[in-house]
C-alpha cells in the first residue's frame, strides 16, 4: 500500500444519537428529524409511514439537535451544534427543497476545559437565548434579538463545575435554567438560575433542592401549566418545582432517554439501560401537582433518544441496537406487553470487532461484525453486491443465447426456456411436476442457433435463425409463417418485441418486419454503409408492444445510430471514440427516465440520455464494468425494471433517486441471462456461466446486503477458522437478576448456519480480550487461541490473565493448554510459527513446545517493556507495530539470533489509540481516540539513530469516527486484471456502525483527485456553512493541522450527484472531458 | 392502566393509519436521496456568523463597574447638555 490514501464509507453511519419532531418542512407537515452522528435523516410522517425525505452530511460530529420556532414564524428551524464547536441554524425552504443557513458560527474558547460529561445545547422555550455548556465553569449564551436575529455570544460564569445536566424552565418571566450538579462530596443536587441578559450574568434563582438521588442525572423539563421540572435517578423519580415537590421510587434503572407526550406535559415515556420503556404520568388537579405515576409499557431496542410521532406511534433511536417504530397499544399483548413493534431500521454500531472472510468461497470478502451492545448484540453479515440463490442448474455448455417465452400472450407466467448453442436450438419447459424438461416447439428450427426469440401479438412467437423469421403459434406450437432472408445474405443480429422485428444481414442491410395474425410484413429496408453490430427496439414509449425508435450500433465508424420506425430514417447518430465496436445496445426507461446503454467489446459500458420525441442522445457517461464484451438484459424484481449486463463481471444497473447506480452481481462470469418468471420460479433468472445454466432468484437491489444474527448477548471479539468453518467469539451476558453480573463465554458458531455449536465459559470475572485462529511450527493442528484478563472490581489494571489455547474436535471447542499472565491479554498474534501476546504494558513471545507426555505448552521465549498499555498489535515478517494506550504507534524487531525483541522506532507523539495496522513494509496507520487517522513512515535510511528512531508522521486526517478495527481485505470482488482490481485496501469498523474502506494510491492518481476535491469544495457546499477543509483537519486537544495524505472519498464520489452543468464546471476547470472523470470516479466506487 | 395509555396525542390522524407492521427480524434500510448543497444559499446572512465576545469575564465586569462609577457623572452633564440646548435656541434666534 501506500502513503497516498482514499478513505471512503461502504456503510453509512447507523447509530442513531438524537432525534426530535416538528414541522421543519411546512407548517401542516410533521418530521421526524434523526442525527446519526454526522449525518441527519429528515422524514415525513404519512398515512405509510415514515417517509425518507433527505439524508444531510454535516461536516462534525453532532452535539446537539433541536427544534425551535422563532417569534413569528409559521415553521420550526433545526438548531446543530458540532463537537468541534461550531453550530448551524437551518431552515427548510419547501420552495427550492433546500437547507438554508440562517445562522452559524463558532463557540469554541481559546481556554477551557472540555465538559467530562459531554456538550449540553438548549434554547430557551420563549427564544430569548440558547445557552450553551461546553467548557467546565463557563455557560454560553447565544441571545436572540426581537426580530429572531442571533447576537454575540458571551460566557458567563457557572460555579458549578460537575454538571450533570442543564434545561431551562417553562413559564419564566426571565430565561431560568434549572442544572443539576455534583458537588465534591459527590451529592447531587439542582439550583436554578435566572439569565439577566443585560447584565451577561446569573442570578439567584426561584428554587433549589439539594441531596438528590446519588444517580439522578436527567432533567425534563415540564412545559405549562404545571412547569418545574422533573429530576430522574435510579431509584427515584421527583418532580420539583417552586411551589411543590413530588417523588416516587423506581425499580433501580438507568434511564437513558426521554420522550415527552402531551403538549400539557402530562405524559412521558422513559427508556432505560435494559431496553425497558416506562410511562411516567404526572397527575395533576387543574394546575396543581398531585402526584406521580409510572407504568411499565414493554420493552424496545435500548433506546438513545425518544420521540412521540402521532397517534400513539413513537420512534426509538438506538445506538445499540436496530432502531425502531413502535405502536402503544391500549390492550397489552399475550406477553403483558403494550408495545408493538411496527419497523425497526438496521444499526450495526457498535462494531465492536469484525473479521473479513470468503464463506461462499467465491474470491470476495465479506465482513462479519460483533455489533451491537447488551441484550441488543449481534452478529452482522455484511457484503457487497448483489447475490443469486441457485434454484435449480444443469450442466450445459457453449450456450449462445437464452429466451424466455409464454403459451399464451396473456399468460402471467414464461414456460418455456428457449437455449441457444452454435448448431441447434433447445426448448426447455416446465412441466406438470414443476420440473424443467426438455421439449419442443414444433414450429421452431432446432437444428441451428437461434439468433433471437420473443413472443409476440395474437398467441405467437417468433423465432430469429440465421436464414429466416419465422412465426408460429405458442398454444399449438405449430408454425404459421416465415420470412426469409435474400438468398445469398445471412441474418448477423435481430431483435424482436411483440409486434415488430428487427434485423441486420451482411452487407449493412437492416430490416423493419411488423407482426400480424399469421403474417409477418416487411415494412421497410435500408442499406447501411458499414455492418452492423447489434440493434435493439425495447420498447420504452406509451404502447408496451410497439417502439418508435430503434438503436443500432455500427462496425467500422464506431457509432451508435437511433432510428425512428415504421419508417427507418437515422435520426440521431453518435461517434463512440476509439476502436471497440459497439456489441449491445439497449433502449430502457429507469424512474421515468429514458435511457440508450452501450455496451463495447472491451466491457466498458456507455449510457445517454435518450430523448424520446427526438431521438437525440445526451449526457455521455462512460464505466468500465468488466473486460470481456457485455450482453445487456433487461429483468424485473419486485415490478421494478433493472438491467442485467453479462460480463466477465456480470453487474445489475439500477436506478435510485434518477441516478444510474451499478451493483457487482456474485458470480464469477456470466456469458448469457434472461428473466424466466415461472409458476415455480417466479421472479426468477436464469443464467448462464461456465458450463452451466442455473436458475435463481436475485436479491434485493441494492449495494450492501446486512444479514443480522441476534445473539441476545454482546459478541466483543470474533475469528474465523477456516479449516473447521467456523466461528470463534468472546461474548459476555448480562444476568438481569437482583445482582447484576455479567458471564463471559468463549462461543462456537458454525460459519454456515450461525449457530452456536460449543461453549466454554470462562472464571467469575475473567474477560475474553483477544482471539486468533493459529498454526504452530512443527505442529499440523489449528487451534483458537484466547487471551483473556481478570478483571477485579478493586484493581485499577488486571494483574492476571490466562492464554487458552483450543482446538476443535467433532465441532466441539477442546481446551488443549493453558498459560497463565501477568496482566491482560490484549492482543495475539501468529508470528513466525509462535504466538505473540501483548500483556498489559509488555509484549512477550511464547514458543510452542512438546513435552514428553506428547502434550504441548506455551513457553515464554522473550518480551519486550516499555508500553503504558500494549493493546494493538500487528505484525509482517519480524516486524512488530505496537498501538499504545496514550504513546501512540511503536516498532519493534524480532531477532532471530539473539532470541529477543527490540524497539525499533517510534512515533512520539502522545496518541491515545484505538486500532492500528501494517500497510507495507514502512508505513504504519492508526487510529486514535480524537476521531482522527494517521499514516507513520519508518525512516531506514535516516542519518543518525535518532532520526532512524523515529516514526515520521506522514499521513494526517479527521475521519470523525471511532475506529475499532482495520482489517485488510476487500468488500468486492478483486479481478486481477482490472484498475480497481490492483487498488490494496483495508476496511475499518467504527462506534457508529460505519464501515469504511482505506484505499492505497497510485501518487499520480492520489495528485489528480487531490485536485478534483479542492474543486469540489468550491461546488458542494457544507451544510450549514461548515467548512469540509476544517473538518478534515487532524485535531485534538493539542493541536489542529490541515489534511494530508488523505482524501474524503466520500465527497469525490458525490461529484456523481452533481448536475450536468456542475459536472461540466469541474471538468473545465480539471482539464479532463466529463466523460473521463465520471469515468474515474465511478471506478472508484467500485471500491466498496 | 387502561386511563394513562388513551388519549394520545394526534396531529393528523391520517399519520400512520396505513402503516402495517414489517417483520422485525428483517429491519429495513431506508433509501434516501443524499443532499449535497451546491448552492450559495449554505452561507448564513453576514451578520449572523456569531462569535463569542472576546472579552474575559473578569475584565468584563472590571469594566463594567468602571462603567458604573462613570455613569452619575454622565448623567450630570447630559443634564447640562440638555440646559445648554434650552438656551440654543435663544442664541439662535438672537443670530
Amino acid at each position: 500500500m501506500s502513503v497516498w490514501n482514499y478513505v471512503v464509507t461502504a456503510q453509512k453511519p447507523t447509530n442513531v444519537t438524537h432525534s426530535c419532531v416538528g414541522n421543519f418542512t411546512s407548517p401542516q407537515e410533521l418530521n421526524l428529524i434523526i442525527a446519526k452522528c454526522t449525518r441527519i435523516e429528515i422524514h415525513l410522517l404519512t398515512p405509510q409511514g415514515l417517509q425518507p425525505m433527505l439524508d444531510v452530511p454535516i461536516y462534525g460530529r453532532i452535539a446537539t439537535l433541536e427544534l425551535f420556532r422563532p417569534h413569528g414564524e409559521a415553521q420550526d428551524f433545526l438548531f446543530i451544534a458540532t463537537e468541534r464547536y461550531k453550530f448551524c441554524v437551518l431552515q427548510w425552504d419547501a420552495e427550492t427543497s433546500e437547507l438554508i443557513t440562517r445562522a452559524m458560527g463558532d463557540v469554541s474558547d481559546r481556554i477551557g476545559r472540555p465538559t467530562d460529561n459531554g456538550q449540553i445545547g438548549i434554547i430557551d422555550p420563549d427564544c430569548r437565548l440558547i445557552g450553551l455548556h461546553l467548557y467546565d465553569g463557563l455557560f454560553k449564551v447565544i441571545p436572540f434579538d426581537n426580530k429572531g436575529q442571533l447576537k454575540e455570544a458571551f460566557n458567563i460564569r457557572l460555579e458549578e463545575l460537575q454538571v450533570l445536566d442543564i434545561k431551562f424552565l417553562y413559564g419564566c418571566s426571565k430565561p431560568t435554567i434549572v442544572v443539576l450538579y455534583q458537588d465534591n462530596k459527590d451529592a447531587r443536587h439542582v439550583k436554578t438560575y435566572e439569565v439577566a441578559l443585560k447584565d451577561k450574568d446569573f442570578v439567584e434563582g426561584p428554587w433549589s433542592q439539594n441531596n438528590l438521588d446519588n444517580g439522578a442525572d436527567l432533567l425534563i423539563p415540564v412545559p405549562p401549566p404545571l412547569c418545574g421540572v422533573l429530576i430522574i435517578g435510579e431509584e427515584t423519580i421527583v418532580y420539583c418545582s417552586a411551589n411543590a415537590f413530588k417523588a416516587i421510587p423506581i425499580r433501580p434503572s438507568i434511564t437513558r432517554a426521554y420522550g415527552r407526550v402531551d403538549a400539557d406535559g402530562s405524559r412521558y415515556l422513559l427508556g432505560d439501560h435494559a431496553g425497558l420503556l416506562h410511562l411516567l404520568v404526572i397527575t395533576h388537579e387543574k394546575e396543581k401537582v398531585t402526584g406521580l405515576k409510572i407504568e411499565l409499557l414493554g420493552e424496545t431496542a435500548i433506546a438513545s433518544t425518544i420521540s412521540y410521532l402521532d397517534n400513539a406511534v413513537v420512534y426509538i433511536g438506538s445506538s445499540y441496537g436496530d432502531s425502531q417504530l413502535i405502536k402503544l397499544n391500549l390492550q397489552p399483548d399475550a406477553k403483558g406487553s403494550y408495545v408493538e413493534v411496527l419497523e425497526s431500521y438496521v444499526n450495526l454500531g457498535p462494531i465492536v470487532d469484525f473479521c473479513v472472510v470468503d464463506l461462499e468461497r467465491q474470491g470476495q470478502g465479506q465482513v462479519v461484525t460483533c455489533s451491537g451492545a447488551y441484550k441488543d448484540g449481534s452478529l452482522r453479515i455484511v457484503r457487497n453486491g448483489i447475490g443469486i440463490n441457485e434454484q435449480a442448474s444443469v450442466e450445459l455448455q457453449g450456450i449462445k443465447g437464452m429466451w424466455s417465452l409464454r403459451s399464451s400472450t396473456d399468460d402471467p407466467f414464461d414456460t418455456f426456456l428457449v437455449v441457444s448453442f452454435i448448431s441447434e436450438t433447445r426448448i426447455l419447459a416446465m412441466n406438470l411436476e414443476d420440473e424443467l424438461e426438455e421439449s419442443e416447439i414444433e414450429g421452431f428450427c432446432s437444428q441451428v442457433q437461434t439468433l433471437f426469440c420473443h413472443y409476440a401479438v395474437h398467441n405467437q412467437l417468433v423465432q430469429v435463425t440465421s436464414s429466416c423469421v419465422r412465426l408460429v403459434s405458442s398454444t399449438t406450437r405449430e408454425f404459421r409463417t416465415e420470412w426469409n432472408a435474400p438468398s445469398g445474405y445471412s441474418i448477423n443480429v435481430a431483435t424482436a418485441n411483440a409486434t415488430q422485428v428487427l434485423l441486420a444481414t451482411g452487407g449493412g442491410h437492416l430490416v423493419y418486419l411488423e407482426i400480424g395474425d399469421g403474417v409477418l410484413t416487411e415494412v421497410k429496408h435500408t442499406q447501411m454503409e458499414y455492418e452492423i453490430s447489434c440493434l435493439d427496439i425495447n420498447p420504452i414509449g406509451e404502447n408496451p408492444n410497439y417502439s418508435q425508435l430503434a438503436a443500432v450500433g455500427m462496425w467500422t465508424d464506431i457509432s451508435v445510430r437511433i432510428f425512428s420506425l415504421p419508417d427507418l430514417n437515422v435520426i440521431t447518430k453518435e461517434h463512440l471514440g476509439g476502436e471497440i465496436i459497439p456489441r449491445s445496445v439497449l433502449l430502457c426507461s429507469f424512474e421515468g427516465i429514458s435511457y440508450l446503454l452501450c455496451a463495447l467489446g472491451d466491457g466498458h459500458l456507455l449510457n445517454f440520455l435518450l430523448k424520446l420525441d427526438t431521438g437525440e442522445l445526451t449526457d455521455r457517461k462512460k464505466v468500465s464494468l468488466g473486460t470481456q464484451p457485455i450482453t445487456l438484459r433487461t429483468f424485473s424484481s419486485k415490478n421494478v425494471t433493472h438491467v442485467f449486463a453479462a460480463s466477465d463481471r456480470p453487474t445489475v444497473i439500477y436506478s435510485s433517486n434518477k441516478k444510474l447506480l451499478y451493483s457487482n452481481v456474485n458470480l464469477k462470469e456470466v456469458s448469457y441471462m434472461c428473466p424466466f418468471n415461472s409458476a415455480a420460479f417466479p421472479d426468477s433468472l436464469a443464467i448462464a456461466k461456465e458450463g452451466e445454466l442455473t436458475i435463481g432468484t436475485i436479491d434485493d437491489i441494492q449495494k450492501l446486503h446486512i444479514r443480522t444474527i441476534p445473539l441476545g448477548e454482546h459478541a466483543r471479539r470474533i475469528c474465523h477458522q477456516e479449516q473447521s468453518r467456523t466461528f470463534a467469539i468472546c461474548s459476555l451476558k448480562n444476568q438481569s437478576s437482583a445482582e447484576e453480573t455479567e458471564t463471559h463465554f468463549i462461543r462456537l458458531l458454525d460459519d454456515q448456519s450461525f449457530e452456536f455449536i460449543s461453549t466454554y465459559q470462562l472464571d467469575p470475572f475473567e474477560y475474553g480480550c483477544s482471539i486468533l485462529s493459529c498454526s504452530f511450527s512443527d505442529d499440523i493442528n489449528v487451534y483458537y487461541c484466547v487471551g483473556t484478563a481478570y478483571v477485579l472490581p478493586e484493581e485499577n489494571e488486571p494483574t492476571k490473565g490466562r492464554i487458552l489455547v483450543f482446538m476443535v474436535e467433532e465441532g466441539k471447542l477442546q481446551l488443549i493448554t493453558e498459560k497463565e499472565t501477568k496482566g491482560a491479554v490484549y492482543s495475539l498474534n501468529a508470528f513466525n510459527g509462535k504466538l505473540l501476546a501483548a500483556i498489559n504494558q509488555k509484549i512477550q513471545l511464547y514458543k510452542w513446545m512438546l513435552r514428553d507426555d506428547g502434550s504441548h505448552e506455551l513457553q515464554s521465549e522473550c518480551g519486550h517493556h516499555g508500553h503504558i498499555l500494549a493493546l494493538y498489535v500487528q505484525t509482517r515478517g519480524d516486524f512488530i507495530v505496537v498501538g499504545d494506550l496514550m504513546k501512540s504507534i511503536s516498532l519493534l524487531i524480532y531477532k532471530h539470533e539473539e532470541g529477543a525483541i527490540e524497539e525499533r522506532a517510534r512515533d512520539y507523539n502522545a496518541n491515545w489509540m484505538s486500532a492500528v495496522e501494517i500497510l507495507d513494509d514502512d508505513i504504519y496507520l492508526g487510529a486514535e481516540n480524537n476521531f482522527n487517522l494517521f499514516t507513520v513512515r519508518k525512516n531506514s535510511e535516516g542519518a543518525t539513530d535518532e532520526e532512524r528512531g523515529r516514526l515520521e508522521v506522514v499521513g494526517e486526517y479527521h475521519l470523525g469516527e471511532f475506529v475499532n478495527r482495520f482489517r485488510h481485505g476487500s468488500l468486492v470482488m478483486r479481478l486481477p486484471d482490472s484498475d480497481v482490481g490492483q487498488i490494496p485496501t483495508v476496511i475499518f469498523g467504527t462506534v457508529n456502525g460505519v464501515i469504511g474502506v482505506i484505499a492505497s494510491l497510485r501518487h499520480e492518481q492520489y495528485v489528480f483527485l487531490e485536485k478534483l476535491q479542492s474543486n469540489l469544495r468550491k461546488v458542494i457546499k457544507g451544510v450549514g456553512g461548515l467548512s469540509h477543509e476544517q473538518w478534515r483537519s487532524f485535531n485534538n486537544e493539542k493541536k489542529t493541522v490541515d489534511a494530508k495524505n488523505f482524501l474524503d472519498g466520500d465527497l469525490i464520489e458525490s461529484f456523481l450527484d452533481l448536475s450536468r452543468s456542475r459536472m461540466d464546471e469541474i471538468a473545465k476547470a480539471m482539464g479532463v472531458s466529463v466523460e473521463e472523470l465520471c469515468k474515474r470516479v465511478e471506478e472508484l466506487t467500485r471500491l466498496h | 392502566m387502561g386511563s394513562v395509555l388513551c388519549d394520545w396525542p394526534s396531529f393528523d390522524p391520517h399519520n400512520f393509519s396505513q402503516l402495517r407492521p414489517t417483520d422485525p427480524s428483517n429491519p429495513s434500510k431506508m433509501a434516501f436521496a443524499t443532499y449535497h448543497p451546491p448552492h450559495s444559499r449554505t452561507l448564513p446572512p453576514p451578520d449572523q456568523v456569531i462569535t463569542t465576545k472576546a472579552k474575559n469575564i473578569l475584565l468584563r465586569k472590571f469594566y463594567e463597574r468602571a462603567e458604573e462609577k462613570l455613569r452619575p457623572k454622565r448623567a450630570a452633564s447630559e443634564n447640562l447638555i440638555l440646559e445648554h440646548g434650552c438656551k440654543q435656541p435663544r442664541a439662535s434666534t438672537s443670530c
